[in-house]
């Protein structure tokens, strides 16, 4: 160090008195924690975009506002998954109302309907994002606290126990929306309760209100590899989320608002989950609710009033 | 106490270099790691596999006749006539706890359809009149590429769901005005002669710390 040995050597004619020199060393540390606090900001090109900051609510979206935002996004996931996306603007059918049957007789716990909704709905692998949960649950009880969902049996269905997934149930009187401070996750005509990613502020209330476990958070950016991401997306369903946005299902809305079935009952290999439109007494669902023994709603006493009916054959 | 001070004094200039080189020196180096933070990158994910492809199949488990015509597949299981003679109904034996004797031709059968064995008579379901199609109990002939009113003829409820779209796989357009509705017949999901589904290996669990798993649910 060229520090001056002697203390009262106060020289005005050196090039640095020691003062000087210190208040630097300070200086230049201080500037450095601070850039060091301010480096995530580097991040937040892929967290938002201008257009996306000064977007409008997802309700006062006029066309020529859509046809733009779904340009921006398309732009976002191209560069950012480098696959060019058809992302649509899918609206409620009139005289729709989407109920969901899952047939606990059936169900064998494989658990591909788990990776199917994965797969097809962009969720991140890595942390990992999954909307169904599949419980494990001795006979006799209904209770879900008995349920375990890290089951690694080699064969299933194991003898002694029932398979219950669980995903979002679609309430009536879904709990999350009413505790969402700015509007971002509403229920549609169809019964679809849907988030907007880009109105979401990440609180995180809808997560603790549902009574389901069926809300998932991003906490860092999703990563999906380039081959696995599905370029079929809906502004309200699929599309890519970031970090620090609520998620959930949403009834496939990419397929079923085109009347396709969900992936989740495409890959049922029992055939244990069925979709339809109540409204239609044609349909299986309602065909199930008025002639199957529909055993619960889940946790019926919480008065959400699910679209989802676990029933039994026998 | 007059020389303690004394030499107190004496080392203090050079104590004070000691502090400000310290200082100095501290002062850099916390620039340099937050220098280093601020232009590093963050600590990479857990490498988390990707789920095996097989899981993601939507194809049925087994193929039933119309779709091996469909697929101009070898169709020599369903020639019996070929080993078979013609007006000369095959016998059946059993043993003596009155299981029936699968013979070696037809090894590949496994018998396991219903409990207790009970259903273990051929000619049940097969026709004996003529091997290439089936019969119901009522002595309706029915084909091998539209089974479901044979099995049907002992699992009524279950044909009623089937006919309804409650038993048994979908995929397609839920809004048959947009698009078609693809059923899966009873052989596509279940063997004929065992129609239990058997036992298959489930698909991997989410991904997380084990032990926390074990603490939360203890198997009882």
């Amino acid at each position: 160090m060229s520090t001056p040995a002697a203390m009262p050597d106060r020289t005005s004619d050196a090039a640095m008195s020691r003062r000087s020199f210190l208040r630097g060393c300070a200086a230049f540390g201080g500037l450095t924690a601070l850039a060091a606090s301010l480096a995530p900001l580097r991040e937040l090109g892929d967290y938002t975009s201008t257009e996306q900051f000064l977007q409008k609510y997802y309700k006062e979206l006029t066309p020529d506002d859509m046809t733009k935002v779904i340009a921006r996004i398309e732009g976002e996931v191209q560069r950012q998954y480098g696959v060019r996306p058809h992302v649509r603007d899918l609206r409620p059918m009139d005289g729709v109302e989407f109920v969901y049957c899952l047939n606990l007789t059936r169900c064998i716990g494989c658990r591909k309907c788990v990776h199917a909704c994965v797969a097809e709905n962009n969720q991140s692998r890595s942390p990992e994002i999954q909307y169904i949960r599949v419980l494990k649950m001795p006979h006799g009880s209904m209770d879900v606290e008995k349920g375990n969902h890290n089951y690694d049996d080699k064969q299933v269905p194991e003898k002694g126990f029932f398979y219950m997934p669980i995903q979002c149930q679609q309430c009536k009187n879904p709990p999350c929306v009413k505790v969402c401070p700015v509007n971002a996750t509403w229920q549609e005509k169809d019964g679809i309760t849907v988030i907007d990613y880009d109105w979401c502020i990440g609180c995180r209330y809808c997560e603790a209100a549902c009574p389901y476990w069926a809300r998932r958070f991003n906490f860092t950016k999703p990563q999906i590899p380039k081959e696995r991401i599905n370029p079929n997306m809906a502004y309200l369903g699929n599309r890519p989320r970031k970090q620090g946005v609520m998620e959930k299902c949403h009834f496939c809305i990419q397929r079923t608002r085109d009347g396709r079935y969900p992936a989740c009952l495409e890959v049922c290999p029992v055939g244990a989950r069925k979709f339809g439109n109540i409204l239609d007494p044609e349909s299986e669902v309602s065909y199930i609710l008025r002639e199957k023994r529909v055993f619960i709603q889940l946790k019926e006493e919480m008065g959400t009033s699910p679209r989802f009916f676990y029933y039994f054959d026998k | 106490m007059e020389p303690l001070r004394a030499r107190e004094s004496a080392s203090s200039g050079s104590r004070t270099n000691l502090w400000l080189a310290g200082l100095t020196f501290g002062f850099l180096g916390l620039g340099a790691f937050f220098l280093a933070t601020a232009t590093g990158h963050p600590s990479p994910r857990a490498n988390i596999p990707l789920v095996d492809p097989k899981f993601l199949a939507t194809t049925p488990w087994r193929e039933t006749y119309a779709d091996l015509v469909k697929a101009k597949e070898d169709l020599s299981d369903y020639d019996c006539y070929g080993c078979h003679e013609k007006n000369k109904p095959p016998p059946i034996r059993y043993d003596e706890a009155h299981k029936i004797i699968v013979p070696k031709e037809h090894s590949d059968i496994v018998m396991g359809h219903g409990n207790h064995d009970r259903n273990n008579l051929c000619y049940n379901c097969h026709n004996e009149q003529n091997l290439v199609t089936l019969q119901v109990r009522d002595g309706r002939e029915v084909t091998f590429d539209n089974i479901p009113p044979l099995c049907g003829s002992c699992h009524g409820p279950t044909l009623r769901d089937w006919e309804a779209g409650a038993h048994g796989r979908t995929s397609g357009y839920w809004n048959r005005s947009l698009g078609d509705i693809r059923r899966l017949s009873c052989a596509n999901c279940h063997n004929p002669h065992a129609p239990r589904i058997p036992t298959r290996e489930p698909a991997p669990g989410p991904h997380q710390l084990r032990a926390a798993a074990e603490s939360h649910h203890p198997e009882d």
